[in-house]
């Protein structure tokens, strides 16, 4: 009981809830299954609900629904230039869908989905593969382009393009680590000093005191990441749209 | 106010509504990370990336081409270029940024 329930990495523990096996793949609905479609639901139940009346001046509710959609609108309109208009319905899914399971991910005994590698790694693939398919599709093979330095003498191009193309594709996991690192650390250090507090006793209120303002900042956190991975999305499109720059 | 116009303070919003818009594009491309744990998480993060791709992508081309370990090794220090030339666009891209927002004090969103 004292070990086991004390681990502060058993939050990210991941638990069979409904076992399935689909030829061979283990595709059990999880805790983590669960919080998506939650996050899912949330976020459609946020938006439709928002925009039921969809009045001219707007309530509380709606406004935070026009807030959200002006803010992915206006990031994408100025970092992916235009005709990234296009893709504004994925990039506003990807947003709302991090920002609500890194908030979701606040609330006590809830599981953060965004603190697994896999989750965020496989929205950055995602991000990756529609840049690359449709940098393809809008420039040809002028999308190599990006991968060709300009101003450097020629005999040391070779090697550059190589370069190039490795760092083009460290692109995801420096994307998806970089959000998955800050969820998993974050909610490890609260459960870490939420720990103290109960094997302190009345000196708790020292660690106590700190998740009070450990818990702010992990908010601020939860959305700032939620941003920083949809701003590269945009700037990478930007890439898709306009190589060479 | 006044009941000579009823239309004029919504002229007035426009004109400043137009003002605002302008402001806001004058300087786009919000800051990204700014405290310094951020910044030290992007830039370990972005060298060790490089690191792990030219690695993986080494070892992958060794086994198809049984050429073990020599590609692995290249490979390695490619991706070591890779990274830290992502490093030095990070830090170049928290540089602009940080710049941009010392010259406009405007510009203290939250």
């Amino acid at each position: 009981m004292a070990a086991e329930g004390m681990s502060p990495l058993e939050q990210f523990e991941i638990h069979r809830w409904v076992p399935m096996n689909i030829g061979g793949v283990d595709a059990s609905f999880t805790n983590s299954s669960f919080f998506m479609v939650l996050v899912v639901l949330l976020s459609t139940a946020f938006l439709l609900g928002g925009m039921r009346r969809g009045t001219l001046v707007p309530g509380r509710w709606q406004s935070m629904v026009e807030v959200t959609y002006e803010f992915v609108a206006s990031m994408l309109s100025e970092n992916a230039g235009h005709g990234s208009r296009k893709f504004f319905p994925f990039v506003f899914s990807l947003f709302v869908f991090i920002i609500i399971a890194n908030l979701l991910g606040m609330i006590p005994f809830a599981f953060t989905v965004t603190s697994h590698i896999i989750v965020t790694f496989t929205l950055a693939l995602i991000v990756i593969l529609l840049v690359t398919i449709l940098g393809f599709i809008r420039n040809g093979v002028g999308f190599l382009r990006l991968f060709v330095p300009k101003d450097v003498p020629f005999y040391i191009v070779p090697l550059l393009i190589v370069i190039e193309i490795l760092s083009y594709l460290t692109r995801p996991i420096s994307l998806s680590v970089r959000l998955f690192a800050n969820m998993m650390a974050g909610h490890t250090m609260l459960k870490l000093f939420g720990g103290f507090v109960v094997s302190l006793g009345l000196l708790g209120i020292a660690p106590w005191l700190f998740i009070v303002a450990l818990s702010t900042l992990e908010v601020g956190i939860a959305m700032l990441q939620a941003y920083v991975f949809t701003i590269l999305t945009c700037i990478y499109l930007n890439d898709a749209f306009h190589p060479g720059h | 106010m006044g009941e000579d116009d009823p239309r004029s303070s919504f002229k007035d919003m426009d004109a400043r509504l137009k003002a605002a818009r302008k402001r806001r594009i004058s300087h786009p491309r919000q800051r990204m990370e700014t405290r310094p744990l951020g910044i030290a998480m992007r830039l370990s993060v972005e060298l060790a990336a490089g690191l792990v791709v030219g690695g993986v992508m080494g070892y992958f081309l060794d086994r198809w081409l049984h050429t073990r370990p020599w590609l692995m090794i290249v490979f390695f220090f490619l991706g070591a270029a890779a990274g830290i030339r992502n490093v030095l666009r990070a830090a170049e891209e928290i540089n602009r940024a940080a710049e941009e927002g010392t010259e406009d004090e405007s510009s203290t969103e939250e």
